[in-house]
C-alpha cells in the first residue's frame, strides 16, 4: 500500500533536502576552476603571439563609435583575426554585466572594456590576464596606462586618454557680461561668475553627482583643486583633512549658499547627460571630460566650434587639478583566444588608430607622438588644455574598492549636499568607512 | 494481512500517471528555481569575495551573525518595510475604493475598467523610464504641472532627495499594481449577490454599513491573496528601483531595499557570499510575511454572507 505524503513526511523530505545542501556547504569551494586567480599562477603574463588567428568576441562601452565605422574592418584586413561580434553598453551597466560574466567563467567574450577601477577591481579578482611588457607600446604616455594597471601589473592597454577641464559658453559670458575669452582662474572668479550667469530660467554651473561613480568623481576633483587627497603613501584614507572638508564645504554652498548649482546635478547620473544640457545651453559652465567638445559642436547644439571655451578647471588652493577618466580594453582570463585579443589592444593603441580617436570622437589619444602632433591639436582645440593640465595633479585612483567606495561616498556627498550631515561629518564617518575597505582588500 | 482490491490497484496505478503527468513540470521548478535557490543557500555558508583571491573559506553561518550587526542592512529592512507598508496597506486599500466605486452602474463603466488595465499593460522598465521622466528635476512634467497650478513656487528635485525618491518609488510601484488588484477586487464584488444588498438597504443600513457588514467581509478571499501577492512583490521589488535611480539604488541609498542591497553587495562588491544570505534573508523575509497574513486572516472563520 503506498505511503500517503503527509505533513510530517513532507516536513521530513524538506529537513533532508536542506541537509544535503549544508552538507554540500562542507565540500571546499576552493577548487581550481572557481575562479581566474587560481589559473594565474599556472600561465604567465600574456606575450604577443608571432602571428594570432582565429576569432574574437568584444563587449565595449557606448563612448566609441569609431571602432564599429572603421576599426574593426581595418584591423580584420591587417592582422587576418576576425571580429566575430562587437557589442556596447551603457557604462553604468557594464560592471555588473562583467561580474557576472566572470563569475560565470564565461569565455565566449575574449575583451572587455575597462578603466582604472575595474583594472584593479578584476585585476585582483584574478579575472583580467596580466600583460606581459613586452605587449605593451614603448610610446603609451602614463596616465593612460595607469588605467589598465593596479600594484605594478598592466591588465590591458588604453584605448583613449581622459581629463576633465572646463567648458564655457562664450554667448552666455557676454549675456551675463563677463569675458568670453577666458574662463574663471580661480574658485573665487569661478563663484562670482557663475553668479552672474545664473538667471530665473538658468544656473550658471551644473554638475553629475546622481549616481555613485558621480558623486566620488566630483569629490575627487573638488578635493584635488584644493591641494587635497584621496590616500597617503600607505592607502590610508586623509581626504577628510582641512583641505578636504574646506573642498566640500565650497562644493556645498555652490548649491546651498551661493544657488549657482542647478539643483537637477543630484539627479543628472552620467556625464553625457551633463553634456547635452550644456550643448542646450541650458548652463554656462560644466567641467567634464573631452567628448563635451564634440557634443557642444555637432549639429543640434546651441554652440559651435567658435562659442565653446575651454580651459583649466580653477582651483581653490591650487591653480588647478582635474581627474583622470582614461579607458582601455583587456583580455578576459577566461579568454581562449588571448593572443588574437591582445592582437586587438595593440592594433586601438596604434598611432593610426589614435590619431582617429581624436580627429573623429574627440578623446586624448593614449601614444606620446599623437598627443603632441600639431595636427592633433588643430582637430582638437581642447588638447592645448589637456596639455596644460599635465603640469597640475589629474588622478582617479582606482582601488579594488572602487565600486564599494563610490556607494559609500554617494551617501555622504548627497547628505552633506543636501545639509542633513555637515561635511566634516560626512568625511570623518566616510573615512572611517574607507579605512575598513582598504583594511578588508590590502592585507599587509 | 492486506487485502489488495482492485480499486487500491487502480488507486496506485492512477496515482503513477499522476505523478508522472506532472514530472516533467516538476523537474522544470527543481531545475529553475530549487537549483539556483540551494546555490544560493550553499554559497551563503562561504567567505566569497571574489576580491579577495581564490580562496573562500567554509563559514557556516557567519554571514548570517554580519548581516545582524550590518547597519546598512538594518537599514535596507526599514526601508522595505517602509515601502511594503504603503504600498501593500495603501494598494489594497485603494484597489478596494476603486473596485467598488466601478462596481457601481455608470455611463462609460467599461470603458474605464479597459483604461485600468493600461498601467498593467506597461513592460516594468517602461514603468520606470516613463516616471524618471516624468518626475525629473528640471525637464520633468510634474513639475510644469504643479508650477502652472500653483502648488510649487519652484521646480522640486523629485529623485535627488532619499525621501522624496522613496515616495515617487512608492507611487510609481502602485500606479503600476493597482490594475491587477483592482481586477481582483473586482472580481469578488461581482461574485456577491445583489439581492443582499438590497436585503440589507430594507433593513436600513447606510452605505458604510452595507460596506462594513457586506462588502468587507465577502472580499476576505481576494483581500488575503491581494495582501499575499502584494507582500510578495513589494519586498522583491527591484527593476522599478533600477531604472527609477539609474541602478545606483537612489540618492543616499534613498531606495536600496534589502533586494537592491542584495544586488549591491553580490554584483557590484562580488561579495558573493555576503551576497547570497542577503538573498537568503530576504526569502525568509518574504515566507514570514506571508504566513503573517495568512494567520492573521486566513484562520479566521468564512464571514461570507450566504444569499438566502
Amino acid at each position: 500500500m503506498p505511503t500517503p505524503l503527509t505533513r510530517r513526511r513532507l516536513l521530513s523530505l524538506s529537513g533532508l533536502a536542506v541537509g544535503a545542501v549544508a552538507l554540500g556547504g562542507c565540500v571546499s569551494a576552493n577548487d581550481s576552476s572557481s575562479n581566474g586567480a587560481s589559473g594565474a599562477a599556472s600561465e604567465g603574463p600574456l606575450k604577443p603571439g608571432s602571428a594570432p588567428t582565429g576569432e574574437i568576441t568584444i563587449v565595449d562601452d557606448n563612448t566609441n563609435k569609431l571602432f564599429q565605422a572603421s576599426t574593426i574592418a581595418a584591423f580584420e584586413a591587417k592582422t587576418g583575426i576576425k571580429v566575430k561580434s562587437y557589442t556596447q553598453g551603457n557604462f553604468n551597466d557594464l560592471h555588473d554585466r562583467y561580474a557576472t560574466l566572470f563569475a560565470a567563467q564565461d569565455s565566449s567574450i575574449d575583451v572587455v572594456m575597462t578603466w582604472a577601477g575595474w583594472s584593479a577591481e578584476f585585476g585582483q579578482a584574478g579575472w583580467l590576464q596580466e600583460l606581459d611588457s613586452s605587449a605593451v607600446p614603448a610610446d603609451l604616455i602614463k596616465p593612460a596606462l595607469d588605467a589598465v594597471s593596479w600594484q605594478g601589473k598592466v591588465y590591458g592597454l588604453p584605448k583613449f586618454s581622459s581629463v576633465q577641464t572646463m567648458f564655457w559658453s562664450k554667448p552666455l559670458f557676454e549675456q551675463a557680461g563677463v569675458d568670453p575669452t577666458k574662463g574663471p582662474e580661480s574658485w573665487d572668479e569661478f563663484v562670482s561668475t557663475a553668479k552672474a550667469l545664473t538667471t530665473k530660467d538658468r544656473y550658471g554651473y551644473a554638475c553629475d553627482i546622481g549616481n555613485a561613480a558621480g558623486a566620488y568623481q566630483n569629490f575627487l576633483r573638488v578635493l584635488l583643486l584644493n591641494g587635497g587627497d584621496m590616500y597617503d603613501a600607505d592607502y590610508k584614507p586623509i581626504f577628510n583633512s582641512e583641505q578636504g572638508v574646506q573642498a566640500l564645504s565650497n562644493f556645498v554652498d555652490l548649491l546651498q549658499v551661493h544657488k549657482v548649482m542647478d539643483p537637477s546635478s543630484l539627479q543628472i547620473s552620467n556625464a553625457s547627460d551633463l553634456g547635452d544640457l550644456f550643448a542646450k545651453g541650458r548652463t554656462g559652465m560644466v567641467f567634464n571630460w573631452p567628448f563635451q567638445y564634440a557634443v557642444a559642436t555637432a549639429q543640434g547644439s546651441a554652440l559651435d566650434a567658435s562659442t565653446v571655451g575651454n580651459g583649466l578647471i580653477p582651483g581653490m588652493g591650487v591653480r588647478s587639478a582635474s581627474i583622470d577618466g582614461s579607458e582601455g580594453f583587456a583580455v578576459s582570463k577566461f579568454s581562449k583566444n588571448k593572443e588574437a585579443a591582445l592582437a586587438w589592444l595593440q592594433f586601438v593603441a596604434t598611432g593610426d588608430v589614435q590619431k582617429q580617436i581624436v580627429t573623429q570622437e574627440g578623446w586624448f589619444p593614449v601614444s606620446e607622438p599623437v598627443l603632441t602632433d600639431p595636427a592633433s591639436v588643430k582637430a582638437l582645440p581642447v588638447l592645448k588644455t589637456y596639455q596644460e593640465s599635465t603640469a597640475y595633479a589629474t588622478k582617479r585612483w582606482g582601488t579594488p574598492w572602487s565600486s564599494e567606495l563610490d556607494q559609500l561616498m554617494s551617501v555622504q556627498i548627497i547628505n552633506a549636499m543636501n545639509k542633513k550631515t555637515t561635511p566634516k561629518e560626512a568625511l570623518d564617518t566616510l573615512a572611517t568607512q574607507t579605512q575598513a575597505l582598504v583594511d578588508k582588500y590590502l592585507k599587509r | 494481512m492486506t487485502v489488495t482490491t482492485r480499486a487500491d490497484v487502480r488507486r496506485r496505478r492512477d496515482l503513477r500517471f499522476g505523478l508522472g503527468l506532472s514530472l516533467p513540470a516538476v523537474a522544470v521548478v527543481v531545475l529553475l528555481l530549487g537549483y539556483p535557490m540551494g546555490y544560493a543557500l550553499y554559497m551563503s555558508g562561504f567567505s566569497w569575495n571574489d576580491k579577495l583571491g581564490s580562496y573562500h573559506p567554509f563559514v557556516g553561518l557567519a554571514n548570517y551573525g554580519d548581516l545582524l550587526s550590518d547597519p546598512a542592512v538594518h537599514r535596507a529592512v526599514g526601508r522595505t518595510l517602509y515601502f511594503s507598508a504603503f504600498t501593500v496597506l495603501g494598494g489594497v486599500a485603494l484597489a478596494v475604493l476603486i473596485a467598488v466605486l466601478l462596481n457601481v452602474e455608470f455611463r462609460g463603466r467599461t470603458l474605464v475598467r479597459v483604461l485600468l488595465l493600461v498601467p498593467w499593460a506597461v513592460p516594468p522598465v517602461v514603468n520606470g523610464i516613463m516616471w524618471k521622466l516624468i518626475f525629473d528635476g528640471s525637464s520633468g512634467i510634474m513639475n510644469t504641472i504643479l508650477l502652472s497650478t500653483g502648488v510649487i513656487d519652484t521646480r522640486v528635485q523629485w529623485l535627488a532627495d532619499p525621501g522624496l525618491t522613496m515616495n515617487v518609488l512608492i507611487f510609481a510601484e502602485m500606479w503600476k499594481l493597482l490594475p491587477f488588484l483592482c481586477l481582483l477586487m473586482l472580481a469578488g464584488l461581482q461574485g456577491i449577490p445583489s439581492n443582499i444588498y438590497k436585503a440589507a438597504r430594507i433593513d436600513g443600513a447606510n452605505g458604510w454599513q452595507r460596506f462594513r457588514k457586506i462588502t468587507l467581509p465577502n472580499l476576505r478571499g481576494p483581500i488575503m491573496f491581494a495582501l499575499i501577492v502584494q507582500s510578495m512583490w513589494s519586498l522583491k521589488v527591484f527593476d522599478t528601483i533600477f531604472v527609477l535611480t539609474g541602478g545606483s539604488g537612489g540618492p543616499a541609498e534613498g531606495t536600496t531595499t534589502i533586494n537592491f542591497l542584495a544586488y549591491l553587495v553580490t554584483f557590484s562588491n562580488l561579495d558573493r557570499g555576503y551576497g547570497a544570505s542577503l538573498a537568503v534573508a530576504a526569502m525568509v523575509l518574504i515566507i514570514l510575511v506571508t504566513l503573517f497574513w495568512i494567520l492573521l486572516l486566513g484562520r479566521r472563520g468564512d464571514d461570507r454572507t450566504e444569499a438566502r
